[in-house]
């Protein structure tokens, strides 16, 4: 009784990344351990993959 | 004024357009609807005729009526990190705060009315055809005989959901994937199911739309390789492409439809380097094509938030104070 699509499913991979950064809500942005703005180190965000567009999601489901 | 920006504390992404409205000096009041009625809050008078409401969030109080522009980018379910939540707290606070919300002047990035017509993706398919965007052929059907003569007369084609939802009981996604040729296609009676043509891609393109502003990104495909771009290995990069003038018309044309301001539309570039048109996210991700293309996607965002509400001049009322 599975739908069609159900066949082509696969494991749902969330990805941890809450402890590189943490929001400062002073500033409304999320900050490095060592204070920086997590949004201006692009190394970081690619390295994370916190921007990405991703399938899966259980927050959302606009990628 | 103000920039408001509904979201989750964790979306970085936001934060790259932050970052961008500080440079401006811009004032911003990022809140998340799930703090409600915990780090966020709310209040709205409706007398003589007129309406005064103020938001707060994270120690900031701002003027409804001094909102320049929303940005709805992730917001969380309203009230759900309430010290009591409930389904029918959620509605109360959804019902709150967006109702007043829609009764001030500020400009919407998505308005929330567009932006749930706009998830659908069958009515996505069908306004990209209004607006002369080429769109596969594609079927949605519960009748397995329906699906087994599409099969027929297109015998290479690809299922996706209908929703581009993905089941969480237990957590699964749901890529585009190829259909094989002696697919059983009996289980389509259980679930309405999207099946495609197969564009026999050579490349990806994500399409980022900010107002009158496209921005495009192309990533080469690997013949034969995995059909959703979200799962390849490839490490082919993500590219800045011109947008062929055809295509440009169609999205413009499809923004105005839709009323959207914002849209993240994907494309399959065939041999013949004809843009198939597959989807239009309405709050797609932005971030990690910026970070490979260097497009200034974010800043982009930021200038059209920052826009002076209509009517309004950009040094008006509704300045950040302290909340009480």
């Amino acid at each position: 009784m599975q739908p069609f699509a159900l066949n082509y499913a696969r494991p749902a991979a969330e990805s941890e990344v809450t402890a590189a950064y943490a929001y400062d809500s002073g500033l409304q942005l999320n900050v490095l351990r060592d204070g920086r703005i997590a949004a201006c180190d692009r190394a970081l965000l690619r390295e994370l993959g916190t921007t990405t567009s991703t399938a899966g999601s259980k927050t959302h489901f606009d990628d | 004024m103000t920039v408001l920006i509904l979201t989750s504390e964790a979306d970085v992404t936001a934060d790259m357009v932050v970052v961008h409205l500080n440079d401006a000096a811009v004032p911003v009041v990022r809140l998340d609807p799930a703090d409600l009625t915990g780090g966020a809050a709310l209040s709205g008078e409706y007398a003589h005729g007129s309406f005064h409401g103020r938001l707060s969030s994270g120690g900031r109080l701002v003027s409804v009526n001094g909102l320049r522009s929303i940005w709805t980018r992730r917001p969380g379910t309203a009230a759900a990190r309430a010290a009591a939540p409930s389904a029918w707290l959620a509605e109360e606070a959804e019902q709150a705060l967006y109702g007043m919300l829609r009764g001030c002047d500020a400009r919407w990035m998505n308005h929330p009315d567009a932006a749930r017509r706009a998830r659908y993706k069958p009515w996505q398919l069908r306004v990209a055809q209004r607006c002369g965007l080429p769109v596969p052929a594609t079927l949605i059907t519960t009748f397995p005989q329906a699906a087994r003569a599409f099969a027929v007369r297109h015998p290479d084609l690809v299922v996706k959901p209908v929703s581009g939802t993905h089941p969480q009981d237990p957590p699964r996604a749901v890529p585009t994937s190829r259909v094989p040729p002696d697919a059983d296609f009996s289980a389509v009676a259980f679930g309405p199911t999207l099946l495609q043509r197969r564009i026999a891609k050579r490349a990806d393109i994500r399409l980022t739309a900010v107002g009158d502003r496209l921005l495009a990104a192309r990533k080469t495909s690997e013949p034969d390789g995995e059909v959703d771009v979200r799962f390849t290995a490839s490490d082919a990069p993500w590219c800045p492409v011109e947008v062929p003038p055809p295509v440009a018309e169609g999205v413009h044309a499809y923004l105005r439809e839709a009323e959207l301001s914002y849209g993240a539309f994907d494309f399959a570039e065939d041999a013949d380097g004809m843009w198939w048109f597959l989807e239009c996210n309405q709050s797609g991700q932005f971030g990690f094509i910026e970070v490979e293309t260097g497009q200034p996607i974010s800043r982009v965002i930021a200038e059209w938030l920052a826009r002076p509400a209509p009517g309004v001049g950009a040094a008006g009322g509704g300045a950040d104070a302290a909340a009480p």
